[in-house]
This record gives C-alpha cells, structure tokens and sequence, in this order.
C-alpha cells in the first residue's frame, strides 16, 4: 500500500521544516528506523520514510543517496538551518514530530496497512 | 622543557567535508600566523596526505604530527597520532581494509584529494572515507595502542559523532587518558555536566576544515621534545609534563 506523506503527517503532528518541498507530491510505501548513517547507507530504499533522531548534515546526503524523500525526527529534534537548506535544495521533506521513533514507526506500519 | 602551541585536529583537502583550499601551502601559512608549533593533519579514515604536509611543515620549523580522524562503527570520532611513519602507514592499511565497502560520491560528500609535494593531484580517493570502519570504538582504541599510537575520542561535547551522543557514556578504558571537547566548550561547564569525566585530560583543537580556522582551538603541552608520547605523557601528568588550555 502507498499514502501521501500529509496523511502520515496528520498522524503524528509533524511539523515541517523544508517549506519548499511539497509533502503532497511524496508517496510512501515503507519506512526505515535508524541512527546511524553506514546502516541507512547500505539498507534504505526509496518510498521510505527515515525515522531517525540524527541531525548531522550527512543525513541529507545519505537520504539523496538512497532515494529516500522523507525524513522524520523523533522526539522534536530540529536540525541546524543548515541542514534544512541543504534539504530544501535536494527535494528531501524534512518533519519534526514529538512522538519518540517506536510510536512514529507504529503510527506509519498501522496507516500502510502492513 | 618548553611549552608547545599545538593544534592537532585539522583536515587537508583529503576529507570530502575538506575545503579544497586546504593545500598544504595555506596550512602551513596560517599555522605560522597563528604561532603554532606543532599541528596534526587529522583526515577521516585515511592518513595518505600526511608525508605530503609533513615536508611543509619542517621546511617551516612546525612539527609535524602524523594523525587521522577514524570513525568507528558506533560512528564516533577518534582521533588518532603516531610518532613512526613506519607503523602509522601499517596502521593506515588496516583501517582502509576495515572501512565499509562503499564509492565515495563526490557530489555527494565532496572530493577527496590525494596530492604529492608539488601540490599536484595525484588521485582521487575512491573509498567513501565518510564511512565507518568495521571496527568498534574499543577495538580502535586497542588497535591504536597495539601501533604505538594515542587515541584520543574527538569532539566529545558534539552532538553528532562523539562518543558521548552515540554511546553516552566513556566505556572505562585504560588506554582513553584525554578527550577532545571542541573549540567553544567551557571546559569548567562540562566537567560539572559532567563530573566523572575529572580524571580526563581536555585538550582543545580547531578541527579546522578551512584555512581561516587553523588555531581557533588549540591546546599547550609542557614537553621535553614535541612528539606524541610527550603529548601522552603530558596527558597523564606524567613526569612532570603538563598541558593548559
């Protein structure tokens, strides 16, 4: 099953940090849960969404890397300005959401149905 | 015994997140300016630019340290220097064999430039050095002292790549007698966040990416000689040898 990234959204009272990218336009299908960049690197595939607390700037590039279009930090994490440019730049939806990376992969596993 | 200005943690244009203006002839200009005496080139994972920046630097009376900023499975930063090039380019080949197998991306994570004493480009590092090495962080620490080396975790105040964000806590370790806490740390604060980590030398560097920021962070040893097991020695308040930041 596939659902727009806005549904996901409302689910979790995600906030989104990268204006220009239209979480409309984003499908998802699956999601990835973890902190560490070799992992996402080698395990990730597109229609994913990256659930993760990481805030480092190589985040973006291993999401561009592999695919991924959507990343989700746990617990109200906010990455630098930076990163949220960088992300703006590469099309990749960047969320802040309250809820710790158990609930927002459990939130995302009941809404795909899986 | 003197004391030595050293800043020990800045990257060449070897690291991908390197500015490519980090040429050994604008390192070791700015190293002067700022009256350093001893300067460590710290790359991520590969220490193949070291003899390169070596030459500079004694060509300009700073001596040189050979060192390299290793990531370890957890991802956490360590850095490591060695006196003998001998055993640090026997060091070296191991951690690349160790490094996960994957093409550095250039567009991506950015270049990573090999380059010979004439500041040519000799190649262009194929092994994504942004990654991690196999090993965990307490077989670095084990693998470095086995090289003669001194591991010293880097950062360790930051938020990302520090033994503390990815770990929290210091796994007690005999070989760790310092840790790196970055330039704009208050030393007093975090020792109060953090009040057993007292038996811990803090050393200051700048982990400099870009020339202009060669010496922001720097830490002074009290050495009979400028080598690395003076600098450990001064670590561990060992013989008299003695550091101040």
């Amino acid at each position: 099953m596939e659902i727009s990234l806005t549904d996901y959204l409302d689910e979790i009272d995600g906030k989104i940090l990268t204006e220009n990218v239209n979480p409309e336009k984003i499908f998802v299908n699956d999601g990835y849960v973890s902190d560490l960049l070799s992992d996402v690197m080698g395990n990730a595939k597109a229609g994913q969404v990256w659930i993760t607390i990481m805030r480092h700037l190589n985040v973006i590039a291993v999401a561009s890397l592999t695919n991924l279009s959507a990343i989700v930090f746990a617990k109200n994490m906010i990455p630098e300005p930076t990163v949220i440019s960088k992300a703006n730049e590469e099309g990749i939806c960047l969320i802040s959401s309250p809820l710790s990376a158990f609930v927002l992969a459990g939130k995302l596993y009941k809404k795909l149905n899986l | 015994m003197r004391w030595f200005k050293a800043d020990l943690h800045i990257h060449s244009v070897l690291s991908p997140c390197g500015s490519l203006q980090m040429s050994p002839k604008n390192v070791i200009k700015k190293a002067k300016e700022k009256r350093l005496d001893m300067i460590a080139i710290t790359d991520h994972n590969s220490m193949a630019n070291c003899r390169v920046y070596e030459k500079f630097a004694e060509r300009n009376d700073i001596k040189f340290i050979y060192g390299v900023e290793i990531q370890s499975a957890e991802e956490i930063h360590i850095l490591s220097f060695f006196d003998e090039w001998d055993k640090a380019q026997e060091f070296d080949n191991l951690l690349y064999e160790s490094l996960l197998p994957r093409k550095n991306e250039p567009e991506f994570f950015g270049d990573q430039v090999v380059i010979d004493e004439h500041e040519n480009i000799v190649r262009m590092e194929e092994k994504a050095l942004i990654n991690s090495s196999v090993w965990s962080f307490e077989e670095v620490l084990k693998k470095v002292h086995d090289f003669g080396g001194f591991a010293v975790p880097a950062h360790v105040d930051a938020t990302s790549f520090s033994v503390l964000a990815q770990l929290g806590f210091i796994p007690e370790n005999s070989f760790v007698s310092a840790l790196e806490i970055t330039k704009k740390c208050s030393a007093e604060k975090f020792l109060s966040q953090y009040p057993n980590l007292r038996k811990y030398a803090l050393i200051k560097n700048s982990d400099a990416h870009y020339p202009e920021e060669i010496g922001s962070g720097f830490t002074e040893y009290y050495l009979q000689e400028p080598t690395v097991e003076e600098i450990m020695f001064a670590c561990k308040n060992f013989k008299n040898r003695k550091i101040k930041n």
